[in-house]
């Protein structure tokens, strides 16, 4: 069943792992402003996998940003995993990222001087916690890693490079997983792998994983669809059938 | 390709701000030392001819003696004659410092060549004129009375007037009656003599070389302004030493700008740009570089010297230093040298832009290489002039000449620059390791980055190792050779202090409240009884040597046999036999010169037991190691006034010479400085590059969980790795030069030379280096910290 929600200004936040209210990002200013977001609300239910869609330029790399604390917003709140990121400061919202964000890049996920097993270790690392060594071993497992941990990230593959920067993302046990366009570079094949394991994360761990795509089969693995066009929401489905999203889509263009 | 490489001028300016200040630096000290040398030739050759203005004849090589002898037969004749030299005479009373240069002034009006300032010049006996510089810095003024010389030998004078005497050679600081000086015709340095009232043809029976008064005085001129040059040339090594540092920062910014670049120039070449283009840019860009470096330096320095001159005379009123001016030559090669040293660094690292393939630009998102290995012949020709560089120097050290030693340094130098890219980022892996062990993960990040590109690491390091290398060598054979003079000073002056009585004998209390003084280590009384010597010496305390004397002394004093009499130089008889009288008895010995036990004479007590009643005549004074010379002397002082005694400061001469090594040892260093201050820029520059090219990275880590501060703390845990490891290595390869310099050349000349190795001094310069490559991160490290995590994500 499909549903759209409405979009409200007072979301509750309980049953939401980030909730953002009115929330503007101005570029640059007087003329030469760029208004990437207008004025967004929006709540990511827990457990989901939500992905979010739009045209080039409509704001969606930069909403993640705001959403997951690596960027100021203009205007406007995020709260995500019940904590409002406004009210901490750089430290405390980096500390903040490192205890309860993941986080997976389109491109340039890995640091060039560590391996794969100590570039999954790094959040831990910089938290100065110990790994979980059932979960670690088991996300080695499922991403099929094992023999992959002591090479740099230069001799891996796009997709092998990925996979390893998913299981940094989850190691720590993250409220929320950001993706940023995380197949943009990836064949179809490695595409679908990485996907895929997203979506066992969502199912079988009850992750609750943000990822921006501009591809349709990437949306198709995720539960539920943002489409974000000029720095407004202009939907949020719910399960979406692959004809009424590329129909909401196509509204957009 | 012109808007090519104005656009890149544009973008990249801020990147290359180290590399115009390592030649900022380099020329401007060129173009000081034009200034300081010029301000010095003109000082020093500026008051030469003023002596010799009213001469006839000037006389050289003459001792003391032929001169009081040349004056005689000139006032014989009917001429005139004066005397230009000096002798070093004890001077008390106001702040007039122990010891001072005493010339004389000359009877003849005409021959006065000094100009009086202040007051007039002396009528007579008994009257002096000071230097009015040398007036200022002592103390001196219209109406001081003062006792010059020693002994029977003394004089009281009065000052009476202050004059200008700007020679360079023949300027004093006191300047007395030829008649009073002469007394002390023994000591007295002459220089030359002025004779007025007949030629050259004339004066062929004098002693000494008589010479033609014009052609004197041009060899004079030439021969001060050789010293200048000399000095020119010492200041040219090290700027020459500063240029090489220079030389390996740029050819380092140059590589790291140019890999930075890579994928543009092979973008250059995809849309069609020739090798021969894309080359001719970046030269182009190099000599721009060097061309406004270079103009800037000359700038900078022309200020900088004109500065320190205007500096030094206010300072010191007396220091030889006229005029400054630039030599046009001079400055056009400075100039010529920042553009050389300039193009030569950029010369290997425009050469790699060359092979840049267009391919470079299509392919996916590349990393700076990571993994430069270091070549195979690299490495191989490293070790290969290490093994024979330190072959060298033992042959050196076996056979003690220095050519081997100059090669083999040589030579097992640039291997270890060779070998650096291997041996450095080792060096720093250990220090990493350690680090982590406490630093966790700043500490580990930071090890990694420093070393992950070993080339780039080894080039960062080599200009700092360079400096401190050459810095500690210096420092350690310059405590080397404070060692040997330590041990010459001992011998010159072995009792720190004396306390000598001028009236009656000591109380016998004084030991005591002597050895209650503050930092007075020992203290021994002297027996002994006054006396009368006869030749001139006058009243004297004539002493024995006492047994527990070893408790004071630095180094041996004579042990006078029975029948002979240690005399102090400044009070040396004209005779090989002296009488001495005490009450009435009478005594001859004979005369053996010496000192170290101030103003007395030193017999065996067998021979002071048949002179009279010894009583106590002196206290010899030790101070405690790190005492200063005058707060004891200041509180001895107050003691000998009294009990009518009379204060020797040996120490104070001491701490004078020490005070020139410290002088020396600072002035080296700080013109080391200069070399390691470049390379210190250089390092902030690298590591300020890195910052750029790890953008992306760095917004990766905070957006993982990094704080600013960590952030930081990696930055400046990599700048401190990098400086100290490369001043540990430098110490350690700078105090085995300085070993086997030693070994090479001091040992053959001096059979008892060892080793000195100044500690404290080491360790600073390693702490220093340490502090300075923290303030080098301070700027890249805020930068770096400021950035948005999702703003360095962007960037492409
Ligand atoms: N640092 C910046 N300065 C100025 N404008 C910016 C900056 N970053 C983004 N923008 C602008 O903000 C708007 C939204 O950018 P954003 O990166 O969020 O788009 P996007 O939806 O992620 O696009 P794409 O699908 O191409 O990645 C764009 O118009 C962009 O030009
Ligand atoms: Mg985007």
């Amino acid at each position: 069943m499909t549903q759209i929600l409405s979009s409200s200004t007072d979301l509750p936040t309980s049953g939401f792992a980030a909730v953002a209210r009115g929330l503007t990002r101005t570029y640059g200013r007087g003329d030469a402003a760029v208004h990437a977001l207008r004025g967004v609300d929006l709540g990511l239910p827990v457990g989901r996998f939500t992905a979010i869609m739009g045209p080039s330029g409509s704001g969606k790399s930069t909403l993640m940003h705001c959403l997951a604390g690596l960027d100021q917003p203009t205007s406007g709140s995020v709260a995500v995993a019940g904590t409002a990121l406004e009210d901490l400061d750089d430290t405390a919202l980096t500390l903040f990222r490192r205890e309860h964000l993941g986080f997976v890049f389109q491109s340039f996920n890995l640091l060039p001087m560590l391996t794969a097993g100590q570039n999954i270790l790094l959040p831990l690392e910089l938290a100065g916690r110990q790994p979980d060594r059932q979960r670690h071993d088991e996300l080695i497992a499922t991403l099929g890693l094992g023999d992959r941990l002591t090479h740099r990230p230069h001799e891996l593959s796009g997709g092998q490079q990925q996979r390893v920067a998913i299981a940094r993302a989850l190691v720590h046990e993250p409220a929320v997983v950001f993706a940023d366009e995380p197949t943009g570079n990836l064949d179809s094949e490695s595409s679908a792998e990485v996907l895929g394991h997203l979506r066992r994360t969502v199912r079988e761990l009850g992750q609750t994983v943000v990822m921006v795509t501009h591809e349709l089969d990437a949306a198709a693995y995720a539960d539920d669809v943002v489409v974000i066009a000029d720095g407004t929401i202009r939907a949020h489905l719910v399960e979406p059938s692959a004809d009424q999203l590329v129909a909401t889509l196509r509204g957009e263009r | 390709m012109r808007t090519v490489l104005l656009a890149s001028l544009r973008t990249h300016t801020r990147r290359y701000v180290a590399a115009v200040l390592a030649v900022t630096i380099g020329v401007g000290f060129v173009v000081a030392t034009n200034a300081i040398a010029s301000a010095a030739r003109d000082g020093m050759v500026a008051g030469v001819a003023l002596p010799y203005d009213d001469a006839d004849a000037v006389v050289t090589d003459l001792s003391g003696a032929e001169a009081v002898t040349l004056v005689d037969r000139a006032a014989r004749a009917g001429d005139s004659a004066a005397v230009l030299g000096w002798t070093m005479q004890p001077v008390r009373g106001s702040r007039v410092s122990d010891r001072v240069d005493v010339g004389a002034i000359a009877d003849d009006p005409v021959l006065r060549w000094q100009v009086v300032e202040e007051g007039r010049f002396p009528r007579g006996p008994g009257e002096a004129v000071a230097d009015v510089n040398a007036a200022k810095s002592e103390g001196v003024g219209v109406g001081d009375p003062l006792t010059v010389g020693a002994g029977s030998r003394a004089v009281e004078v009065t000052v009476v007037g202050l004059v200008d005497s700007p020679s360079a050679s023949v300027g004093a600081t006191l300047y007395l009656p030829w008649s009073e000086v002469t007394a002390w015709s023994q000591t007295l340095y002459v220089d030359s003599v002025a004779y007025r009232g007949a030629g050259p043809e004339e004066l062929s029976g004098v002693p000494g070389t008589v010479r033609d008064v014009d052609e004197f005085v041009e060899d004079r001129s030439t021969e001060l302004s050789q010293g200048v040059n000399v000095l020119a040339y010492v200041l040219l090594l090290f700027a020459a030493i500063a240029l090489t540092v220079a030389v390996l920062v740029i050819a380092n910014t140059f590589s790291i700008l140019f890999a930075q670049r890579t994928r543009d120039f092979a973008l250059l070449r995809c849309v069609g740009a020739t090798r021969r283009q894309v080359l001719r840019s970046v030269r182009v860009e190099a000599l721009l570089l060097g061309a406004v470096s270079s103009v800037v330096g000359v700038v900078a320095g022309a200020g900088l010297g004109l500065g320190l001159v205007a500096l030094v005379r206010e300072l010191s009123p007396r220091a030889p230093l006229g005029a400054v001016s630039f030599s046009p030559a001079w400055l056009a090669a400075a100039l010529v040298t920042g553009l050389v040293v300039t193009l030569l660094a950029a010369w290997l690292p425009t050469r790699k832009v060359v092979r840049v393939s267009p391919l470079a630009a299509l392919r996916p998102d590349q990393d700076v290489d990571v993994h430069t290995a270091a070549g195979r012949l690299r490495i191989g020709l490293g070790l290969a002039l290490v093994v024979g560089g330190v072959g060298l120097l033992a042959a050196s050290v076996a056979v003690t000449s220095v050519a081997p030693m100059l090669a083999g340094g040589i030579a097992s130098f640039s291997g270890l620059l060779l070998l650096g890219p291997v041996l450095v980022p080792a060096l720093i892996r250990l220090g990493g390791g350690a680090l982590g062990r406490v630093g966790g993960t700043t500490a580990r990040l930071a090890t990694g980055n420093a070393v992950r590109n070993p080339r780039r690491t080894a080039a960062t390091t080599a200009s700092l190792l360079v400096g401190v290398t050459l810095t500690t060598a210096v420092l350690t054979g310059l405590a080397t050779a404070r060692g040997s003079i330590d041990g010459e000073m001992a011998t010159q002056h072995p009792v720190d202090l004396t306390l000598t009585a001028t009236g009656d004998p000591l109380p016998t209390t004084l030991v005591g409240d002597v050895r209650a003084t503050p930092d007075v280590a020992a203290a021994v009384a002297v027996e002994g009884v006054r006396a009368e010597v006869s030749h001139g010496v006058g009243d004297l305390r004539v002493l024995t040597v006492p047994d527990d004397a070893g408790t004071v002394t630095h180094a041996a004093l004579p042990r006078p046999r029975p029948g002979e009499i240690w005399l102090p130089y400044d009070v040396a008889p004209d005779a090989r036999r002296v009488a001495v009288t005490v009450g009435g008895r009478d005594v001859t010995l004979r005369v053996r010169l010496g000192e170290g036990w101030d103003l007395a004479g030193l017999v065996a007590p067998a021979t002071l037991a048949r002179l009279g009643d010894p009583a106590p005549q002196a206290v010899w004074v030790r101070a405690g190691g790190g005492a200063d010379a005058e707060d004891v002397a200041g509180d001895l002082e107050a003691l000998a006034v009294n009990v009518d005694a009379e204060l020797g400061n040996g120490l104070a001469q001491r701490a004078y010479v020490t005070l020139q090594l410290d002088v020396l040892t600072g002035a080296v260093v700080g013109l080391l400085g200069i070399a390691v201050v470049i390379a210190l820029v250089g390092i902030g520059n690298t590591l300020g590059l890195s910052v750029l090219e790890r953008g992306r990275e760095h917004s990766l880590l905070r957006a993982l969980g990094l704080t600013r501060r960590q952030l930081r703390a990696t930055l400046a845990t990599e700048a401190v790795l990098l400086s100290v490891v490369a001043t540990v290595l430098g110490t350690a390869v700078g105090v085995a030069y300085a070993w086997v310099g030693n070994e090479a050349m001091v040992r053959p000349l001096v059979d008892d030379s060892p080793m000195v190795l100044p500690v404290r001094q080491l360790a600073l310069v390693v702490v220093v280096a340490g502090l300075a490559g923290l303030a080098s991160c301070l700027l890249p490290a805020r930068r770096a910290a400021r950035v948005a995590p999702a703003a360095g994500l962007a960037t492409d």
